[in-house]
C-alpha cells in the first residue's frame, strides 16, 4: 500500500522561550515490509537540522533554536510503501511458552524482557497476566488474548492519563490512550517472559466510518517476538494484528525510547501543543 | 530517434514510434491543422515584446509527446518537493531569524542585495508560513540522462495553461494511442490551485473569496490568466477593479463591494502597490500591501519570494537543502559561477566564449549571453557589464540539453533540444502535476527554449507504473 503522511506538531508558548533543543523520531525506517520512499522534516523557525542513529537503530533528528521565539512548528512529510508481514491464513502459531527460555540469551530480545522507564513487572502484574493466559500454551495465542483483553476491558479516554503515566497505573485504572494500552500490554507480555517492544507510528484508517481509534495523532502498538517468525505487531487500541495499513516510525522499550518529539527549553512560559496527522492512500 | 546515446530504443517509446511510422504525410498534416486551428479558435496565444510582426502568436505545438516513465517521475517529484520545502524555509528564515546567514552558509549581501528582496517583509508572518505557493521549476536532462535544475520560478511562473491545452489537443488528435499509454491525468490542476488559494483564507469558517489579479490584456500571459480564472470559477480583476479601504481589500462588482480574501496575483511585487513599491505603477492597488501586512488579505505568491528566484541565490539552494532538511539534494544544480566571487569572476571573464552568462534577475531568456554563439562585440559588452555590477551576473557551462524527436520542416522528424517545467503547488499538501510543460527549441541546434525566443512546446506524458 502506498501511503502519504503529513504529521504536524505545533507548540505555542505563552511567553517567548529560548535554547529550545529537540529530538525527533519521525523518519520511518526501511525494512523488508516497509520502504520509505521519501521523508522530509521541516522546522520553523528555520534552523540547522542534524541527525544520528540511536541504540534501537531509529533515526533521530535534532536541532536547537537559541534565540527567543513563541512558536515552534515541526512538519513531517512521508511517502511509504507498506507490505503485510503476517499471512492471515497462517498466523504464527506454534511457538510454545515452554520454549521461551531461548529468548533470554538473544541479543535482539534481551532488552525487551527487562523493566524500563514506563514498564515494571510486579508479582501482581504476573498474576493478572496468568489469568488472561488461562490454559494457552501458545505464545501468539496468549499475546492475542492479552491484546483482546485490553481492547475489551479498557476504556479509551484521552485526558485520563498523560505522557508520563506508568504501565502499573494503566493496569490499575484501565483507561487511557494508545500509548497507555501499549504500555499495559508490554508489561503483561514481559511478565510472562514474552519479549515485547513498544512501537510508534501511524495507520491508515480504511474503515468506511473511520471507527478506528487513534488515527488523528501518532499511534502506538506492541510487537512480540515469535521464534521462527520474528516480531509480530499487535494493536491493543484497535484489537488488530498489524497489517499493511500501519507505518512504523520507531521501536524501543517504551515511549521514552521512541517519543516522536521530545525537547526542553529555557523560559517560564507555558506551552500548548497541537498535533495533526493526515494519512492518505495513494494507489 | 527515440533512442539513447548508444542507439538503444527506449521501451516506453515503442508504441509511439510505430504510430508515427504508420502515419502518412496527409494524415500528419491533417492532425497538425486540426490542432493549430483549435488553438487559434480558442485564442491560445501569447505576446512577444519588442517585436513588430503583430504581437499575438500561437504557441507552436509539436505533435510528438514526450514520455516520462514512472520511476523517473518519482525521482523528479521527490526532488522538487525537497526543493520547495527548502526554499520556503529559506524565505521564512531570511525574513525572520536569519539563522542561515548567522551560521555562515549564505552571505548577507546575497540576500539583502537581491533585487527582489523586500525589507517590508521582515518579521511578517505570512498565512500558513508558506511563501511560494505556486512554483514552476525548470529542469533539463544532461548527457547522462540525469535531471538538473536550471532555475526556480517562484514569483509568477506561467505556462500551465499551455500544459493543460496541449493535453486536450493530444487527446483529440490521438485518442487511441493516448488511452493505450495509460497517461496520468493533469486536468485537476485548476481544482488543486483553487484549494491551494483557499487554504490561505484569513477569515476562517467562511467561503473564501478568491480573485486573480492580472496586469491586463497587454500582458504576454493574459490568455493564461483568463483561462485559469475561468477554470477555477473565480473573478479575474485588474488593479482598478480592486480597492483597499481601512486595511481590507474589496472588489467592485455590479452588486457593490465584495471583500476579497485571497488574491492570486500575476503581477510582480514592484507593481502591486504604488504607495509602497513603484510609485508610477498604474496596474496595482494603493493600500493592498497595508491590508496584506495586517493579515486581512492573502497574496499568492507571497511578497518577497523574488529572492529565491535570484540566480545568485540559486547557487546556494543545495546548501539550503543540507542545512534545513539535513539531506543531500535529490536534483542537482547546473554548476554555477558567481561573478561577485573574485575567483569566479576571473574565470568567467577569461572563458566568456565557453559559458552562458545570465543576469541574476531577468527571465524569459532576456539579458543573457550564449558564449559559443556570441560575437566578440557582444562579449566585450558583457564583460564590461560584469565588471560594473558583478553581483548581478552568474555564468554556467553550456549544458547540452537532451534532444527529443520533433516534427520539423518538410515533415522530417529530427531531434530538438527540450527542457521541462513542472508545476508545484504548496498548500495543505505539496502537489506536483504529473509532467509539466515541455518546451522545445524549434530552431536546429538552438538551446533557447523560451517562447519569446522561438520556442515551442509538447505534451508531456507521465505513465502509471
Amino acid at each position: 500500500m502506498r501511503l502519504r503522511l503529513h504529521h504536524r506538531t505545533e507548540y505555542r508558548y505563552s511567553e517567548p522561550v529560548s535554547n529550545n533543543a529537540n529530538e525527533l523520531r519521525l523518519q520511518p525506517p526501511t525494512t523488508l515490509w516497509q520502504s520509505c520512499e521519501s521523508s522530509f522534516i521541516s522546522v520553523l523557525p528555520g534552523v540547522r537540522l542534524s541527525h544520528y542513529e540511536d541504540l534501537n537503530v531509529n533515526v533521530v533528528h535534532y536541532f536547537e533554536i537559541s534565540q527567543p521565539h513563541s512558536r515552534l512548528v515541526i512538519d513531517s512529510r512521508v511517502t511509504v510503501n507498506t507490505k503485510c508481514k503476517v499471512n492471515f491464513d497462517r498466523l504464527p502459531y506454534g511457538f510454545l511458552h515452554r520454549d521461551l527460555d531461548c529468548c533470554r540469551t538473544m541479543e535482539d530480545c534481551h532488552p525487551f524482557l527487562q523493566n524500563s522507564y514506563h514498564v515494571e513487572v510486579t508479582p501482581e502484574i504476573w498474576r493478572y497476566a496468568l489469568d488472561i493466559k488461562g490454559e494457552s500454551e501458545d505464545v501468539f495465542q496468549t499475546s492475542y488474548a492479552i491484546m483482546e483483553h485490553i481492547y475489551k476491558n479498557y476504556q479509551y479516554q484521552s485526558g485520563a492519563t498523560n505522557v508520563s503515566t506508568h504501565a502499573s497505573e494503566v493496569l490499575e485504572g484501565r483507561k487511557g490512550v494508545c500509548q497507555d494500552f501499549a504500555h499495559a500490554m508490554v508489561a503483561l507480555c514481559r511478565s510472562l517472559s514474552i519479549p515485547a517492544r513498544y512501537v510508534s507510528g501511524y495507520f491508515f484508517d480504511a474503515t468506511r466510518d473511520h471507527s478506528l481509534r487513534g488515527s488523528e495523532a501518532s499511534h502506538a502498538w506492541v510487537e512480540v517476538y515469535i521464534d521462527n517468525f520474528g516480531w509480530v505487531g499487535l494493536d491493543p487500541t484497535n484489537n488488530k494484528v498489524v497489517d499493511d495499513t500501519y507505518i512504523i516510525l520507531a521501536r524501543g522499550r517504551d515511549y521514552r525510547d521512541v517519543a516522536p518529539v521530545i525537547g526542553a527549553y529555557y523560559g517560564a512560559g507555558k506551552s500548548a501543543m497541537n498535533v495533526n496527522v493526515d494519512v492518505q492512500r495513494l494507489d | 530517434m527515440f533512442a539513447n546515446a548508444d542507439g538503444r530504443h527506449f521501451d516506453h517509446y515503442q508504441t509511439l514510434h510505430e504510430r508515427f511510422e504508420s502515419l502518412g504525410a496527409t494524415e500528419l498534416d491533417e492532425k497538425r491543422r486540426l490542432v493549430e486551428n483549435g488553438f487559434l479558435e480558442q485564442g491560445i496565444t501569447f505576446t512577444v515584446y519588442g517585436d513588430d510582426q503583430g504581437t499575438e502568436r500561437i504557441f507552436p505545438f509539436d505533435l510528438i509527446p514526450r514520455i516520462i516513465p514512472d520511476h523517473e517521475w518519482q525521482l523528479i517529484e521527490k526532488g522538487l518537493t525537497q526543493r520547495i520545502l527548502a526554499l520556503n524555509l529559506f524565505l521564512h528564515d531570511i525574513y525572520h531569524e536569519r539563522n542561515i546567514i548567522k551560521d555562515g552558509l549564505v552571505p548577507e549581501d546575497v540576500v539583502v542585495g537581491a533585487a527582489h528582496y523586500r525589507p517590508e517583509m521582515v518579521g511578517v508572518d505570512v498565512p500558513q508560513d508558506i511563501y511560494i505557493h505556486i512554483c514552476g521549476t525548470d529542469l533539463i536532462r544532461n548527457g547522462e540522462g540525469r535531471y538538473l535544475v536550471l532555475e526556480d520560478n517562484g514569483r509568477c511562473p506561467s505556462g500551465v495553461s499551455y500544459l493543460l491545452e496541449n493535453r486536450e489537443a493530444m487527446k483529440r488528435a490521438f485518442p487511441g494511442m493516448y488511452r493505450q499509454y495509460r497517461v496520468r491525468p493533469v486536468d485537476n490542476y485548476p481544482e488543486l490551485l483553487l484549494k491551494t488559494l483557499q487554504n490561505l483564507c484569513p477569515r476562517p469558517g467562511q467561503t473564501p473569496v478568491c480573485a486573480l489579479l492580472t496586469p491586463g490584456v497587454y500582458n504576454s500571459a493574459y490568455f493564461e490568466h483568463t483561462f485559469l480564472a475561468r477554470k477555477m470559477g473565480i473573478e479575474i480583476v485588474e488593479g482598478s477593479d480592486l480597492i483597499a479601504i481601512d486595511g481590507y481589500v474589496y472588489m467592485r462588482t455590479t452588486k457593490g463591494l465584495v471583500q476579497v480574501d485571497v488574491i492570486y496575483r500575476r503581477l510582480d511585487d514592484d507593481f502591486l502597490d504604488p504607495t509602497v513599491f513603484r510609485e508610477d505603477s498604474v496596474l496595482g492597488v494603493p493600500g493592498i500591501i497595508d491590508a496584506y501586512l495586517r493579515g486581512n488579505v492573502a497574496l499568492a505568491n507571497a511578497v518577497g519570494t523574488g529572492v529565491a528566484d535570484d540566480k545568485v541565490t540559486y547557487a546556494f539552494v543545495p546548501d539550503m537543502i543540507r542545512y534545513y532538511l539535513d539531506q543531500d539534494p535529490i536534483l542537482e544544480n547546473v554548476p554555477t559561477y558567481l561573478a561577485w566571487r573574485e575567483d569566479d569572476r576571473k574565470f568567467i571573464l577569461e572563458n566568456l566564449e565557453k559559458l552562458v552568462v545570465k543576469a541574476a534577475n531577468e527571465s524569459g531568456g532576456y539579458g543573457m549571453l550564449m558564449g559559443p554563439t556570441s560575437t566578440s562585440k557582444e562579449r566585450e559588452e558583457f564583460a564590461a557589464k560584469i565588471r560594473r555590477n558583478p553581483r548581478n551576473f552568474i555564468a554556467q557551462p553550456v549544458v547540452s540539453l537532451s534532444r527529443h524527436p520533433t516534427i520539423c520542416d518538410e515533415r522530417q522528424i529530427e531531434g530538438r533540444h527540450v527542457d521541462l517545467r513542472p508545476f508545484i503547488l504548496y498548500g495543505k499538501n505539496i502537489e506536483i502535476i504529473p509532467g509539466g510543460l515541455t518546451r522545445v527549441a524549434l530552431r536546429k541546434g538552438s538551446l533557447v527554449v523560451n517562447s519569446s525566443q522561438g520556442g515551442g512546446s509538447k505534451d508531456t506524458w507521465v505513465l502509471y507504473r
